[in-house]
C-alpha cells in the first residue's frame, strides 16, 4: 500500500515537473516550425482581398489593438509584454523571418484558428474577416521594434 | 404693349424660368430613413433592401454597449454609443449585396455581427 502511494506521488511529481514552462530545445523548435509551415497551417494559397494602403494599414493596427497587443505588444514584437519569454513556447516576434515566411493565407488561417497548443487563440467570429485580413496587412508593415510604446494594460 | 411693358414681361418670364430651374436643380428627394438596432452581437434588422440612386439615412442605435456599422465598399462607417445613436447618409450608386460589420470592438461575438444591404435597380 505504501509503495503504491509512493508511486502515485512520484508520478504526480514527475508530471508536474514536466509541466514547467521551460524553453523548447533547438530540435523541438525546428520540428515544430517545419510542421507548422509545411503540414499544420492551412490557407497557403489564399490571397488577401484587401490591398495594402494607408486605410487598410490603419484598420489593421486598430483591429490588432483590440487584444492581440496583450501578448504581442503594440508593435507585434512583444515590446512591454512582461511574460513574452516566460511561456513555452515563447511568444515569437511577428517581425521574425519564421513568422514572415508564412503566406498571407497562412497568417489569416492562424488568426482564424489559432495554433494549438502554443496558446495562440483563434479569432474567427470574434473579429470579422475584414478585420482579420487588415491585421495581415498590419503584420506585413509592422513598425520598428519599440517604436509603438507599451500596451496600455501594462502601464498601470 | 409698349416697349417698357414688353421688357418687364420678358424679364418676369426669364426670372420665373430661372427660379424654376434653380429650384428643380437643387431639390433632392428626402432620404429614406432606416433605423437599425444593435444589441448583443446582432443587428435588427439584419437585412435591408434599398434602391440604387435612392438616398438613404441609416440610423444606428446601440442598445447595450458601443457598436459600429461599416460598409467598406460603400465608404460608410457609423459609430454609436449606448443612448447616443449615430447616423450616415449616402446614396448607393451600384447594385449588389454589401455586408456591413461592426466597427467598434464589442466583445466575443463582435466578428459575427453582420448586416446585409441589398441594393437593387
Amino acid at each position: 500500500m505504501a509503495n503504491q502511494a509512493a508511486s502515485v506521488l512520484l508520478l504526480l511529481a514527475a508530471g508536474l515537473a514536466g509541466c514547467r514552462a521551460t524553453p523548447p530545445g533547438k530540435l523541438e523548435s525546428g520540428v515544430a516550425s517545419f510542421a507548422k509551415h509545411h503540414v499544420l497551417i492551412g490557407g497557403k494559397d489564399q490571397k488577401n482581398p484587401l490591398q495594402a494602403n494607408a486605410q487598410t494599414l490603419a484598420d489593421g493596427k486598430e483591429a490588432f489593438s483590440h487584444y492581440c497587443v496583450v501578448c504581442h505588444g503594440n508593435d507585434g514584437q512583444n515590446t512591454g509584454v512582461p511574460f513574452a519569454d516566460h511561456i513555452s513556447p515563447p511568444i515569437p516576434s511577428l517581425a521574425s523571418p519564421d513568422v514572415q515566411r508564412y503566406t498571407d493565407g497562412q497568417l489569416k488561417w492562424i488568426l482564424d484558428n489559432g495554433i494549438r497548443p502554443s496558446g495562440m487563440p483563434g479569432s474567427k467570429g470574434i473579429l470579422s474577416d475584414d478585420e482579420l485580413w487588415s491585421i495581415v496587412v498590419y503584420l506585413r508593415h509592422l513598425p520598428p521594434a519599440g517604436s509603438a510604446g507599451t500596451p496600455d494594460i501594462y502601464n498601470h | 404693349m409698349n416697349r417698357r411693358t414688353l421688357s418687364l414681361s420678358v424679364s418676369a418670364v426669364l426670372l420665373s424660368a430661372g427660379l424654376l430651374t434653380q429650384t428643380s436643380g437643387h431639390s433632392q428627394p428626402a432620404p429614406r430613413r432606416i433605423e437599425v438596432h444593435a444589441k448583443r452581437f446582432s443587428y435588427q434588422p439584419n437585412e435591408i433592401t434599398v434602391k440604387k440612386g435612392e438616398p438613404v439615412l441609416l440610423v444606428l442605435t446601440a442598445e447595450d454597449v458601443s457598436h459600429g456599422l461599416r460598409f467598406r465598399e460603400l465608404n460608410v462607417d457609423i459609430k454609436a454609443k449606448k443612448d447616443q445613436p449615430g447616423q450616415a447618409q449616402f446614396t448607393p450608386e451600384r447594385t449588389g449585396d454589401f455586408v456591413g460589420h461592426c466597427s467598434t470592438f464589442c466583445g466575443s461575438g463582435h466578428g459575427s455581427m453582420t448586416l446585409t444591404l441589398h441594393v437593387v435597380e
